[in-house]
């Protein structure tokens, strides 16, 4: 009997034990009767006056170095052209395939240029790509106006209506689901991959891809675009760049012998040309173009706000004093950024994927832009040695070819404005 | 403002005030509804009843409480586990007894979760607020109480009140383009009081119990900062046992608190209390009920309370270790709000 009351004893003490492991605390409530005398206070405000220093700069990311070249004929708003010089092959080829022998190389046989394009608009009509042979003496300094008129004008090369040739049937791969379509009469193919990029192959005749000895089989080449109305497109680089493969006759002990290049030939240089030249800054705030314009801001948060409340949103606005000019393809995002330190336009930027915001600006709109700065104006209550200072660029930096223009801290009534969502403190303590 | 869930510990009737008042006895009292709390050595609520403790003890109990509040249309289920007392009491001269501990003055833990919305942009955002605080003040008492006759004990106390209690409010969006948010700061509080009681033997059945205590203020300060100094009360109360024989044992209570100086919200209370302990031996019951006002409620009058208890204990070791084991279940009205409490509490005493 006696064990029998400890083992009742011992369970009912069991129970509290298990009992007081756990809490569950959550129930109705209703306010005010039931929640505290005091709560959160909201302050939703613009601060209009608390940027300033501003000023744009451009050249930040020049035509070759650009991740892809620019294409477009858009009349009245620019005219670009990608650019290609080829490296050399060399004044001999191996003749024989079992040897080392090797012989002079006579002339050209044909050669097939292939380049991607890496977005097009899909929906405009009549799209076709000119190929010119431009001087091997191009290089990055070389402009519009040096080639054309000239050789833009007077040494083309292929002319391929690519709207024909995307209309002709294709073959679809089964393994890698790309479309493929010739044209079998000028020996020329377009496959088009499941990521819409087009992979252009160009054959060239012996009159077309010429062999200048003196050159060593360096060549250049030019493409122009045109379409129906406005055009625009973007041609591969690096990776995705063009490559040339040269069919070339030589000479074995007099015999002329055709023979393939041993290898592919890159380019040694990839840009483009584009008329009219990028704008000159003024006192707007330019972010974009080619070469790449950056606008640098310099926020002065009041010392309450930075010391003391906590940042729920902020939006920094941005009224467009000229906006982007191209086609709708060619939108492309403005992002703010801080700087490890504020040397003006040579400010090193912190890259890093929580303190970078950004806002995508459509060609021709004149909304204001609003970029999320939130995580920025955060970094700088926290840490109060980090300059308070926003670069606006746009992404892809180079490689879009329409900027935006807004207004500047000078411009009173359009002046860039910070749209801040903060708690003030919470009265801790107080009945 | 729409419905919210509240998370609240103790009693949500403490939210918009100091808090929920501790309640100054051990398991044998509570089990009895606080009726044998004045007679109790080991309840910091009276110094004078300690002149009969004997020899050393000490006493520390544990209670979980099962409580369902109903606000409107809601109703939840909330657990809560509590260490409220801890005490160390023994004579150290023939007529003279000692005591140290501590009990909770005021338990200041409570979570509330809000739910509403604000136009910002032109746009209404609903958001989540979450106020919360987590901790309480204690009551550090050292008493001594003296036996003066057979018929008079006497008995005084300092207490100490001190406690700490992690605060925190935090915002968040629904629209997660706000960020959520969250403030935080550690409040601590201070305050003293002290306590006399007298215990009366009108004839060898029946005693009385008298007592009275007064605190100053409770002091809040924050990052160093007083933000809040608040009265507190002057309390009184007594109390009369009637032992008609060995295995019977009946008491009753009574006791004024005035807590209306504690700001808005706040009241003078009245609680009573009436139990019984039956039966002799290792074993004996207890019954008890008590009632009353809280102290703190959102109406024009104070929120009520009902309670009835029992328990028992056990005796181990020739008596030297006792547990004591309580039941209570409370009942809590007012201003909307509904609270019916289960208490398991269990009580350890040990006398060497």
């Amino acid at each position: 009997m006696r064990g029998i009351r400890l083992a009742r004893f011992g369970l009912a003490i069991a129970a509290a034990a298990l009992g007081a492991c756990t809490e569950q605390v959550t129930a109705p409530g209703q306010c005010p009767n039931y929640c505290p005398t005091r709560r959160l206070t909201l302050v939703d405000t613009l601060l209009r006056t608390s940027i300033g220093k501003d000023s744009a700069f451009r050249g930040y990311v020049l035509p070759h170095r650009a991740a892809a070249l620019l294409a477009a004929n858009l009349p009245g708003i620019v005219d670009s052209r990608p650019l290609w010089r080829f490296t050399t092959i060399g004044p001999r080829l191996v003749v024989v395939a079992t040897d080392t022998t090797q012989g002079t190389i006579e002339r050209a046989d044909s050669a097939r240029l292939q380049f991607f394009i890496t977005r097009y608009d899909t929906l405009e009509r009549g799209q076709t790509l000119r190929l010119y042979r431009l001087p091997v003496t191009i290089d990055t300094t070389t402009t519009f106006a040096m080639l054309d008129p000239g050789p833009f004008a007077d040494s083309l090369v292929r002319t391929l209506p690519l709207d024909s040739l995307l209309a002709r049937p294709g073959r679809r791969d089964s393994i890698t689901h790309s479309v493929t379509h010739v044209d079998t009469l000028a020996g020329d193919s377009i496959v088009v991959d499941t990521l819409h990029r087009i992979l252009v192959s160009l054959k060239l005749d012996s009159s077309k891809a010429r062999y200048v000895a003196a050159d060593t089989g360096k060549v250049a080449y030019g493409i122009r675009l045109s379409a129906d109305s406005l055009a625009s497109m973007v041609v591969g680089k690096d990776a995705l760049g063009a490559t040339l493969q040269w069919y070339l006759v030589a000479d074995s002990l007099g015999v002329p012998v055709k023979r393939a290049a041993p290898a592919l030939r890159g380019t040694t240089l990839a840009t483009f040309v584009f008329n009219p030249p990028a704008a000159r800054i003024d006192s707007t705030l330019a972010v974009g173009g080619v070469p790449a314009a950056r606008s640098v801001l310099r926020l002065a948060l009041p010392r309450p706000i930075r010391d003391s409340v906590q940042i729920l949103r902020g939006t920094l606005l941005l009224v467009p004093a000229v906006a982007a000019r191209g086609v709708r393809a060619d939108s492309f995002l403005v992002q703010a950024r801080t700087v490890f330190a504020d040397f003006g336009a040579k400010s090193p930027l912190v890259i890093d994927l929580i303190h970078v915001d950004s806002a995508r600006i459509h060609v021709g709109a004149t909304d204001t832009v609003r970029i999320e700065i939130t995580n920025l104006l955060q970094l700088w209550q926290t840490d109060s040695t980090k300059p308070a200072t926003i670069v606006l660029s746009a992404k892809p930096e180079g490689s879009e070819l329409p900027e935006i223009r807004f207004y500047p801290s000078a411009a009173a009534a359009y002046r860039p404005t910070i749209h801040l969502t903060y708690l003030q403190p919470y009265p801790f303590g107080v009945p | 403002m729409g419905g919210m869930p509240l998370a609240a510990q103790d009693s949500q009737y403490g939210i918009r005030s100091l808090g929920t008042p501790g309640r100054w006895e051990s398991v044998r009292a509570r089990s009895t509804a606080g009726a044998f709390g004045p007679f109790d050595p080991l309840s910091p609520l009276m110094e004078a009843s300690l002149a009969d403790l004997g020899r050393l003890t000490a006493t520390a109990m544990a209670g979980t409480s099962f409580r369902t509040a109903t606000l409107g249309n809601t109703t939840s289920a909330l657990r809560e586990t509590r260490f409220p007392l801890l005490l160390l009491a023994g004579q150290v001269a023939p007529q003279l007894a000692l005591s140290a501990g501590f009990t909770t003055y005021l338990d200041k833990s409570w979570s509330v979760s809000t739910r509403d919305s604000v136009v910002l942009s032109g746009v209404n955002k609903p958001f989540t607020d979450l106020l919360a605080s987590d901790g309480s003040v204690a009551d550090l008492r050292l008493a001594a109480a003296v036996r003066l006759s057979r018929r008079l004990a006497l008995g005084a106390a300092f207490h100490v009140l001190a406690g700490s209690a992690r605060l925190s409010a935090q915002r968040t969006f629904d629209d997660t383009l706000y960020h959520a948010v969250r403030q935080t700061a550690d409040a601590r509080y201070d305050g003293l009081g002290v306590s006399g009681s007298a215990l009366v033997g009108l004839t060898p059945e029946l005693t009385v119990a008298l007592w009275g205590r007064s605190d100053n203020r409770l002091r809040t300060k924050v990052a160093g900062a007083t933000t809040a100094e608040i009265d507190l009360p002057r309390m009184a109360g007594g109390g009369v046992r009637f032992t008609p024989s060995p295995s019977a044992r009946f008491a009753a209570a009574a006791a004024w608190r005035s807590w209306f100086h504690a700001g808005p919200g706040a009241f003078n209370t009245w609680s009573w209390s009436v139990g019984a302990e039956l039966g002799s031996g290792a074993s004996p019951i207890r019954l008890g009920a008590r009632g009353g006002q809280l102290a703190f409620g959102p109406g024009p009058t104070a929120p009520t309370e009902f309670a009835v208890a029992a328990g028992t204990v056990r005796a181990f070791s020739q008596g030297h270790a006792l547990i004591d084991l309580g039941l209570e279940r409370l009942v809590r009205q007012g201003s909307g709000l509904d609270e019916r409490v289960w208490t398991l509490l269990v009580g350890i005493t040990l006398r060497p």
